[in-house]
């Protein structure tokens, strides 16, 4: 039986992942276009990375909201594959993940322009999508991103550790008889550690935002709009590739709560 | 900081290269006084007038801040940045007569470099975090750091990359004190190889030690013992004079020098498995177990190191000091750390240095258009190009670790 809360939470996630492909789609359209007529007309494209980045944060404030109900949820969400929640950082992606996709989108093609470079036929300047300049900005967003990173794991350690420390303790093992009983200390108890939850996830969230604002603001049009076909190709992908392993193992149909 | 362009620029040698009177070219040099830093932009005042060299830092970030300069723009970038010691992992510096210069806003007219003739060496630098999540490489740059009296005629040009294990904090320490323990050292030895030992070992000694008296500090190791004691750097540093070049190294880091177009390595890696260094670790009573690739007890993947002192003397501080004559076929000098020889050859690295320095000899005065902050200046930036363009290279391949690249330009201006 799946609760109200869960349905909703379901129902956030599936409307987010269907919005990918429809955001995925209309980027490859604009890069097409973009390549076709090879238009310097950057506005198209500054306009999608912003509405892909509005989205993103309408789905970052409706999950909080969600999440203040029922915040565990989104920490091993019911609705992702096992393979996608194995993945997971804090209830989402890791935001030092954009940079190793950048650096890893920004290499796919160096190789073919290097052969060219060396002999003289190709410039400099096109070698590596990325210029020196966006190289150092990408390099310190990266230190301060994994700092900042770090900071919300330590948050979510110590929220983990006093999970084993008091008041829980105190009631497990000087009020309660046996295991399972509940009364409303407990219930106080873990509601505080969830709102605490949801501190924490807000914070992540956050700082994913905040990550790829900054990414994006670093990268041209074309290159933002590359870097997002790619990371929401990945993330569908990943998704996919999840169930598909999990029904390997027998685990179950995602889209439907029994 | 991910990386600083810096560059010195001899107008005299970047647009004329076959300046008719080295006469006139000598008299420009002795002119030279001028030093102008510029965080971010570039000075109009630099456009006329005599000053026909001048340093410039270009630096854009915090993560890895420089060091050299304490404009105000640089200051608050360190300041925003005191959470670690990575922060500090490139330092430039310019010296002369041991004054160093510290500050952004010099006057124009305020005679930093004492009335003789000097050449800088134009170099590019590019060091980045990559793949990893700590920064524990760290780059010295120090045009100018010491004269000898036995060689008058030549000013003495100081590059080190350090890439350091465990934690930040000894290639740190490598990156602030190295090079003025190579000072003293040349400056009371008559021999390369003794000198640069010396000061090698004492660098060892001054890491060790620091680790047991710092309180404090603010790398990820806290110089917490028992911990600090697995920490250490590789080094390699080369010292560049008008007709020599001098490499010391420790570890696996390297130097290759780029002649003709040809990769001439002038440093060989402190790996375990060479079989001279396994002779020798096992004769000190060591053992190279493979564990991920050969390690000394089955920890360090190198031979020899500053810091490790839980590893001597397997693990040694003793550099291999090689010496080498300058040649007219010079191109360049490549330092770097492995995160770029793991995955780049020393021919590719040649070539593309190669091709960079060259393609900036005919290319127009114009540097691409993200790169506004190099605008007034050309040949400095063919360097950085090169390092940088090594960088992304190294990226582009893989390269798991932190990547820095140092290019010396070697090529003479007549």
């Amino acid at each position: 039986m799946a609760s109200e809360d869960q349905v909703r939470s379901q129902c956030c996630f599936l409307e987010w992942m269907n919005l990918q492909e429809q955001e995925l789609a209309e980027l490859h359209q604009a890069l097409n276009i973009h390549a076709a007529t090879n238009s310097k007309e950057n506005i198209n494209l500054t306009q999608l990375a912003e509405n892909c980045i509005k989205h993103f944060q309408d789905y970052a404030d409706k999950r909080t909201q969600l999440a203040r109900h029922d915040v565990s949820a989104f920490f091993a969400p019911a609705w992702c594959t096992n393979f996608e929640n194995s993945l997971l950082w804090v209830a989402g992606c890791r935001p030092s993940q954009y940079i190793r996709l950048v650096y890893t989108l920004h290499g796919l093609e160096i190789e073919a322009q290097l052969i060219q470079f060396l002999e003289g036929i190709g410039d400099i300047k096109n070698l590596g999508e990325l210029s020196s300049k966006q190289i150092h900005e990408i390099n310190s967003l990266q230190g301060k991103t994994i700092r900042a990173e770090e900071k919300v794991t330590t948050r979510m350690a110590i929220l983990q550790e006093d999970a084993a420390d008091n008041p829980i303790v105190v009631i497990v093992m000087k009020e309660l008889r046996e295991v399972g009983e509940m009364n409303g200390k407990v219930e106080r108890a873990l509601d505080k550690h969830e709102q605490d939850m949801v501190g924490v996830l807000e914070e992540a969230d956050r700082l994913r935002l905040t990550t790829l604002k900054e990414l994006l603001a670093i990268l041209t049009p074309r290159q933002a709009m590359g870097f997002l076909a790619a990371s929401k190709q990945l993330h569908l992908c990943v998704h996919e590739w999840g169930k598909m392993r999990d029904f390997r193992h027998g685990r179950g149909n995602h889209n439907n709560l029994s | 900081m991910a990386d600083i362009c810096c560059g010195v620029v001899s107008e005299s040698e970047a647009s004329t290269p076959c300046e008719q009177s080295s006469r006139a070219a000598r008299r420009r040099r002795m002119e030279i006084r001028r030093f102008k830093f510029v965080s971010g932009v570039s000075s109009p005042e630099t456009e006329n007038g005599p000053k026909r060299q001048k340093v410039e830092v270009y630096s854009r970030d915090c993560w890895n801040a420089v060091e050299n300069s304490d404009s105000e723009e640089e200051k608050q970038v360190l300041v925003a940045d005191t959470g670690r010691s990575e922060s500090k992992d490139i330092s430039i510096s310019n010296q002369s007569s041991n004054k160093s210069i510290s500050t952004g806003s010099l006057s124009p007219s305020t005679p930093v470099v004492p009335e003789a003739s000097r050449e800088y060496p134009k170099f590019g630098v590019a060091s980045v975090c990559g793949r990893r999540r700590d920064m524990e490489d760290a780059v010295a740059i120090h045009p100018s750091f010491c004269r000898r009296d036995a060689e008058t005629a030549t000013e003495l040009h100081y590059f080190g990359v350090y890439d350091g294990h465990g934690c930040s904090h000894v290639a740190t320490k490598c990156k602030e004190r190295l090079h003025e323990l190579v000072k003293e050292e040349l400056e009371s030895k008559e021999e390369w190889k003794s000198a640069m030992e010396q000061s090698f070992w004492r660098m060892d000694k001054e890491a060790i030690t620091w680790n047991d008296t710092v309180l404090g500090a603010k790398c990820r190791c806290e110089l917490q013992s028992p911990e600090c004691d697995a920490v250490g750097s590789t080094a390699v540093v080369a010292i560049v004079t008008s007709d020599k070049i001098i490499v010391a190294n420790c570890g696996d880091s390297r130097a290759v020098l780029c002649r003709n177009g040809k990769p001439v390595p002038l440093s060989s890696d402190h790996k375990p498995d060479r079989p001279d260094e396994l002779n020798r670790i096992q004769a000190a009573g060591g053992r190279v177990i493979y564990w991920d690739g050969p390690r000394v007890l089955g920890v360090l993947a190198m031979s020899r190191a500053i810091g490790d002192n839980y590893l001597k003397p397997y693990v040694s501080c003793e550099p291999e000091v090689s010496v080498t004559d300058r040649t007219a076929e010079d191109d360049c000098l490549i330092l770097a750390s492995d995160g770029l020889w793991d995955v780049v050859s020393n021919e590719t690295a040649c070539g593309v240095a190669r091709m960079c320095l060259r393609g900036k000899a005919h290319a127009p005065l114009c540097s691409p258009m993200e790169d506004e902050v190099a605008t007034s200046e050309t040949s400095d930036k063919a360097c950085s190009d090169a390092s940088m363009l090594l960088t992304k290279l190294a990226l582009a391949r893989h390269s798991t670790d932190n990547v820095s690249v140092v290019v010396v330009d070697l090529r003479k201006a007549t």
